[in-house]
């Protein structure tokens, strides 16, 4: 579960990036967190995950506030950056072995996780070779093996489709259902409102560091009635 | 095209040295960063015409002043050769913007002649302040007239534009062979290394040709003439001569003669540059772009035996620091390099003469035990000003760097992690010249085993300091890993702080005369081992305000 409590966040001064946001997303549920570019996504995402202080307010990860408890709050989620783009030099399984110590994943659990995690995205038989040589896409999905390593109860992903193939796309949303079916937590964030409204319980829309929609999309649609499209809708709650 | 392209390489090569160290506009701040860099200069410039003055002086004695001109144009030649090696393979083949620029209808001429004026702008800036502030120091004393700085000017401009195209077309000869190798990174470090082995193998060779050319007949009329002395040097590169004489002649029709020869020679220089570099420069960039690091299969190795968080993450950091060749070259090579190259010339340049007057040294050094335990622990930190590892601990990660602060690991052990490589670079480099200290002065096991000691919890101190500038002041967003370890102003505190270690023995060594040199030391350890508890407290009880440049 996370709690973000009036959470607010400037870079300059007398203009916030994040304003008062307040947002719970419980466990079970798939959270959708949509926006247009320079809303504010990646700063409250920065928040949920310890990169950036807030200024005000606080946020809970099941119970734990990332700025009382950090360390226990970091233990309790996994996290998928923007950018899969993370120390190249290493291999795949150097990476992933790094990740099982940080995280302390059982020695008994390691071998079978990683061997499960890689095989299902199909990049086992790359672990080998250092992240550089990976495709986007592979490095994407070498991103997404290590936070999901230690079996995280809420996971949180910043754009985690960008670059993946349909089958790796399909098997991550698959994945994530099944997560939040365990009576888990997905907080991640989106572009592509398609894959938002089938995949969300509940999504957020934030516009100019301000929240203007949390809800389901049948609650969405029956807020602005006369929108016919998803991207009308969301033109809609987003602009002037 | 070729102005305009010059142009923007050299902007996208040039990025701010660090944004703590760029203007912005508080003018409070600004006024602060301006004395800072103002003090910088002041220092470096005091240190550079300190050094200046006493040789002009001593020069002077014998007669033989006009050598330091020759001095001053072979260090100029030196630095060139130097940098050009470092920053030609950079600049030639990893800069990031290659892929933009070869789609552009732009000649391969052009292309080639923007990247070499690139390179020639940088060293140009390195060399006016490496040579002009010296010669400026030698005009001044010898009450010199206005030709005097002329030439001097126009010689710091177009004497080093030879070496340049020289050494960038060794760099192109290597690495047009980029295409045979599958692994990119392999070849990088394998291209740099052979570069400098070779301009190392030259230089030595024209040396030894040149100090075998002078009988010892010739060698007694250049020390007994005035000014003869000068004529050693000329033969240590093919256009250093027509330079030094440029300046030296105070005439003018000489001086245009000179300078006609210089230009002469790099100009055919040139045209045979660009001859060969449109053959090779193109051959190596595309087979350098388009070989991978190289997939490898096989059995995966995944290890379920817990190696304990500390030793997985310095693990990491060494695995990073040694798989990147810029980062190798830059930040662990000269570590290396220089102990070994003091042990090369230690070993192979020491004539019978030479080791008699050493063993005299010995015996005299013996009655001074204070003298040799504090200068050679002094020696050991002066090493230490080479080493980058912790100066760019967390620039090196560059936007990654954000994985520290969202990992469930305490923040103040990961700095001590980051740090712990430069020390582990210091203790090999300390190994080395106490080695060295043992075969030259016979120094005593055991007072290499307090040394050690004393040296590695001083340049453990330096190592932390230097993990708190660049966390204060990390260059994250950069375009090439060349930026990090180049364009960084944070390369300047391991200098400083090797420096101020130097310093503070010297001081002990004052101030604790009346001593034991035993004592004198361990009590330099102490004060050190305090001065390090103090750094991590501090470290540790800021962890998170440290990390907020982080982002």
């Amino acid at each position: 579960m996370i709690e973000i409590k009036n959470v607010s966040k400037s870079y300059v001064k007398d203009k916030k990036s994040v304003n008062g946001l307040n947002l719970n997303i419980q466990n079970g549920e798939i959270f959708g967190f949509l926006g247009p570019n320079g809303a504010g996504k990646t700063t409250t995402i920065r928040m949920i995950t310890g990169i950036l202080e807030p200024d005000e307010g606080d946020i809970l990860v099941d119970g734990h506030s990332i700025k009382k408890e950090p360390l226990e709050a970091k233990r309790n989620f996994g996290f998928v950056p923007d950018s899969p783009d993370i120390f190249l030099k290493l291999k795949g399984i150097e990476y992933l072995n790094f990740l099982a110590e940080v995280y302390n994943v059982p020695s008994e659990e390691r071998q079978n996780r990683i061997e499960e995690l890689t095989k299902k995205f199909e990049i086992y038989k790359d672990l080998n070779s250092n992240i550089e040589s990976y495709s986007h896409g592979m490095r994407q999905k070498i991103v997404i093996c290590g936070a999901l390593l230690s079996n995280p109860k809420n996971w949180i992903l910043d754009e985690p489709m960008t670059g993946l193939d349909p089958k790796a796309s399909y098997d991550l949303k698959e994945m994530m259902r099944n997560h939040a079916k365990a009576g888990n937590t997905v907080f991640f964030s989106t572009h592509i409102l398609e894959v938002a409204e089938k995949l969300c319980d509940r999504v957020g829309i934030i516009n100019k560091g301000e929240l203007v929609f949390v809800g389901t999309f049948e609650e969405m649609k029956e807020k602005f009635k006369e929108q016919t499209s998803l991207e009308e809708l969301f033109l809609e709650i987003t602009e002037e | 095209m070729t102005f305009l392209l010059t142009k923007i390489f050299l902007k996208s090569s040039i990025q701010k040295m660090g944004d703590k160290y760029a203007f912005t506009s508080n003018a409070k701040s600004n006024k602060n960063k301006l004395i800072l860099y103002g003090l910088l200069l002041l220092y470096l410039i005091g240190v550079i015409g300190f050094l200046s003055v006493s040789l002009i002086d001593n020069l002077k004695e014998i007669h033989q002043e006009t050598v330091f001109i020759g001095m001053i144009l072979l260090l100029v030649l030196g630095v060139t050769i130097m940098q050009t090696i470092f920053s030609g393979i950079n600049l030639l083949y990893f800069t990031k913007d290659t892929d933009s620029v070869l789609p552009l209808p732009i000649k391969p001429y052009q292309i080639i002649l923007a990247r070499t004026n690139v390179i020639m702008l940088v060293d140009l800036v390195v060399n006016i302040f490496v040579g002009l502030v010296p010669l400026l120091i030698y005009g001044y004393m010898l009450k010199c007239d206005s030709m005097f700085y002329i030439s001097s000017i126009i010689t710091l401009i177009i004497l080093p534009i030879l070496p340049v195209i020289l050494i960038s077309l060794l760099i192109m000869i290597i690495m047009s062979f980029s295409k045979i190798t599958k692994n990119r990174n392999r070849f990088q470090l394998i291209a740099t290394l052979l570069v400098i082995i070779l301009i190392i193998l030259l230089s030595v060779g024209m040396t030894k040709l040149e100090a075998n050319t002078i009988t010892d007949e010739q060698m007694m009329q250049m020390m007994t003439g005035a000014n003869n002395m000068v004529n050693m040097i000329k033969g240590y590169f093919p256009t250093l001569g027509f330079g030094i004489d440029a300046i030296t002649s105070g005439n003018i029709v000489t001086m245009i003669m000179q300078f006609a020869k210089i230009i002469g020679i790099t100009a055919v220089g040139f045209v045979i540059y660009i001859f060969l570099a449109q053959k090779l420069y193109f051959k190596g960039l595309i087979g350098n772009l388009y070989s991978t690091s190289g997939r490898r299969s096989g059995k995966v190795k995944i290890s379920n035996k817990k190696l304990g968080l500390g030793k997985q993450y310095i693990g990491k950091e060494f695995k990073i620091l040694f798989r990147n060749p810029v980062y190798l070259v830059q930040c662990v090579l000269p570590a290396l390099l220089f102990p070994i190259l003091i042990i090369f010339l230690v070993g192979f340049g020491m004539s019978s003469e030479d080791m008699q007057e050493m063993s005299q040294l010995t015996n005299m050094l013996a009655n001074n035990k204070s003298l040799v335990l504090y200068g050679v622990l002094a020696v050991t930190q002066f090493f230490s000003m080479i080493i980058y590892v912790s100066a760019t601990a967390i620039s090196r990660d560059g936007p990654n760097a954000v994985f520290m602060k969202y990992i469930p690991v305490s923040l103040y052990k990961q700095y001590a992690y980051k740090t712990i490589p430069n020390i582990v670079m210091n203790l090999i480099s300390t190994i080395v010249v106490l080695g060295i200290a043992v075969y030259l002065i016979n120094i005593s096991i055991l007072d290499c085993i307090l040394l050690l000691i004393v040296s590695i919890i001083m340049s453990s101190f330096t190592s932390f300091l230097e993990t708190l500038v660049d966390l204060k002041r990390p260059k994250l967003h950069w375009s090439s890993e060349y930026a990090v370890v180049k364009q960084n102003m944070n390369l300047i505190f391991p200098m400083i702080f090797s420096l101020i270690n130097v310093g503070a023995v010297v001081l002990f060594n004052y101030l604790l005369q009346n001593i034991p040199a035993y004592t004198g030391i361990i009590v330099v350890g102490v004060v050190f081992a305090i001065a390090n508890i103090i750094v991590n407290k501090y470290m540790k009880n800021h962890e998170y305000k440290l990390a907020e440049n982080i982002m």
